[in-house]
């Protein structure tokens, strides 16, 4: 899982380098508030053995914060975690893509996250696992709308990549489509249309004599005795191989 | 066409006397100006019925009730930004520039109507049973010529039971849309439209916004069309947020609203309270024109009454909040002696 492997890197780093134990932001790993937990429980013990470290190294259990932000979203961004690390600021703000030359590519990576392994540097949203991408929350999606204009920023200005944006758009639109975010909308001028609806194509047709009446649609629908001459002639026609009489059916 | 065969002509001459009876509601709910035979029909059946939203007299005092403010009409809207452009004009330019925006400002307050609900359609042209068991899904049949009115087109649906019938008028719409998409309309009405969700909305005083969604999203004569603007309209009078529509073209459609369910209390208060007396003494005439049995109306036609007076007697006889109309009157009326004396 992401949040053991960021456990994991921030314990070995903490070992590497004494020095860096008490700096409890480090951008690329989540702080979990666990992980400071389990600092103060071992401090000296894990740094220095060198056996490899348990196959699940201990889940934060007590809080259950994923899922508790999953139903509500927009409660992690009253949080006081959330203004310490971000402040005032956009979630993106200040985060930098590593790219080569001056230019970034046009388009940014196509997911942080594949599978169990997360890319280095990832984007503002995938480095937050408390930040839900829902329709919901309409703060966060603010954050990612241009005020002024009312467009959406491309990736490379935020940097997200492009399976975030894509989520993001969708969430955007949602909203718009449930009245929770305000966007601008068409003017739509009604032509002089004609709205009496006196046109055969939209006015009451009276139903056909047969639906009125009951009566059968096509008239062979139902039985049809024929007439007698031909019941003659057909019986005169096979009048060895007939059976017993029997009534029509 | 070929699906409905022999019997349509047969129909046709049964067809045209049905829509005699109903010219009365039909004719009243279509939008002319002047020169139509239906408007005309109007005039002459305005002594006798019900004075309709398109009258001519009743479109006059709508639009000297919705007012002209240039400034909220053509204000900034959130859009790409491009550097502003200056130009430098004498007087006369400056009045040429201003007559053309006031003549482009009526364009864009023009009405839209407001009619009756539509009669749902539910005409079965056939019935061939023998097709029965032969389809699993329904069929629907469009007419799309380019050229023929979109009230005009044939939509019928076969139903796998074998039932030829005509299209609802959900389904026309959605393959109108599908055939001739237009732009701003969804093919699938959006949840802002539920109760719930208009509910978010009214609360962020988007009345504005959503009544222009609504008329690029629905027919006008459709249910959810006359539900969208009738819950709108009432959320305004409750908490009197009647400054959100003026100046647009929605505010007549509220006004007639308002009036003809003779809730028009708020509106009144309001608009004495921002000084606006011509306003006032148009919505009392409109009132009048609207319920000439009312005793103001009888009243106001005995004695020729002008202005304040008009409201006087309104407020005295047809009002329910007479306490607050009467002190917005005396506030106005201090406040004109105070200016006057200065």
């Amino acid at each position: 899982m992401a949040a053991s492997r960021g456990l994991v890197l921030l314990r070995t780093a903490a070992g590497n380098l004494p020095w860096l134990a008490p700096l409890r932001r480090l951008f690329w790993a989540q702080t979990a508030p666990a992980a400071s937990l389990l600092r103060l429980q071992h401090p000296l013990l894990r740094v220095f053995s060198t056996e490899a470290d348990p196959a699940t190294p201990a889940e934060p259990v007590a809080f259950d914060t994923e899922s508790r932000f999953k139903e509500k979203p927009w409660e992690y961004l009253e949080t006081e975690e959330y203004i310490e690390r971000y402040g005032e600021k956009p979630v993106w703000f200040g985060y930098r893509r590593n790219h080569k030359g001056a230019i970034p590519p046009q388009k940014t990576r196509k997911t942080c996250i594949r599978g169990k392994k997360i890319a280095g540097n990832p984007c503002p949203v995938c480095r937050d696992q408390k930040l839900h991408l829902d329709y919901r929350n309409v703060k966060l999606l603010e954050q990612f709308i241009c005020s002024h204009t009312g467009v959406t920023f491309h990736p490379t200005h935020t940097g997200v990549c492009m399976k975030q944006y894509k989520r993001l758009t969708q969430a955007i639109d949602k909203a718009r489509d449930h009245g929770l975010l305000s966007f601008r909308i068409p003017w739509v001028t009604l032509q002089d249309e004609d709205y009496s609806n006196q046109h055969q194509a939209v006015a009451k047709t009276p139903p056909a004599p047969s639906l009125q009446s009951q009566a059968p649609w096509y008239s062979w629908y139902e039985w049809q005795q024929p007439p007698e001459k031909d019941i003659a002639r057909i019986r005169k026609i096979y009048k060895n191989y007939l059976k017993e009489e029997t009534g029509p059916a | 066409m070929a699906a409905l065969g022999a019997p349509r002509c047969l129909w046709r001459c049964a067809a045209a006397p049905l829509g005699l009876p109903r010219a009365g509601r039909a004719l009243a709910g279509s939008r002319g100006h002047g020169q139509d035979a239906g408007s005309e029909a109007d005039k002459k059946e305005s002594h006798a019925t019900k004075p309709c939203f398109t009258d001519e007299a009743v479109q006059s005092l709508l639009y000297k009730m919705t007012g002209l403010d240039l400034q909220k009409i053509f204000r900034p809207l959130k859009q790409e930004l491009k550097p502003p452009t200056y130009k430098l004009m004498t007087e006369s330019e400056l009045a040429e520039a201003t007559r053309k925006a006031i003549q482009e400002a009526k364009e864009l307050l023009k009405m839209s109507p407001v009619l009756s609900e539509r009669e749902p359609i539910d005409d079965v042209l056939a019935e061939d049973r023998i097709l029965e068991g032969t389809e699993t899904a329904k069929y629907v049949f469009t007419d799309i010529t380019y050229s023929t009115p979109h009230r005009e087109r044939f939509i019928v649906v076969r139903e796998p039971t074998g039932v030829l019938r005509k299209a609802t008028w959900e389904e026309r719409d959605r393959m109108i849309q599908v055939y001739f998409p237009r732009e701003g309309r969804k093919l699938v009405p959006p949840p802002i439209f539920k109760d719930e969700n208009l509910l978010t909305v009214f609360r962020e005083d988007r009345h504005e916004d959503i009544l222009n969604l609504c008329i690029a999203q629905f027919e006008p004569d459709s249910a959810n069309y006359i539900r969208v603007h009738h819950r709108t309209y009432d959320d305004i009078d409750k908490h009197a947020k009647y400054h959100l529509l003026r100046s647009t073209r929605h505010f007549g459609g509220m006004v007639w609203y308002l009036v003809n369910r003779k809730k028009t209390d708020g509106l009144l208060i309001d608009m004495i309270q921002r000084n606006l007396m011509d306003d006032a003494t148009c919505l009392v005439s409109l009132y009048h024109i609207l319920h000439p049995d009312c005793q103001s109306a009888k009243a106001a036609k005995d004695q020729v009454l002008h202005g304040v007076d008009l409201i006087k007697v309104f407020m005295k006889t047809e009002s329910n909040r007479i306490g607050y109309i009467e002190l917005a009157l005396q506030a106005y009326q201090e406040a004109l002696a105070s200016s006057a004396a200065l």
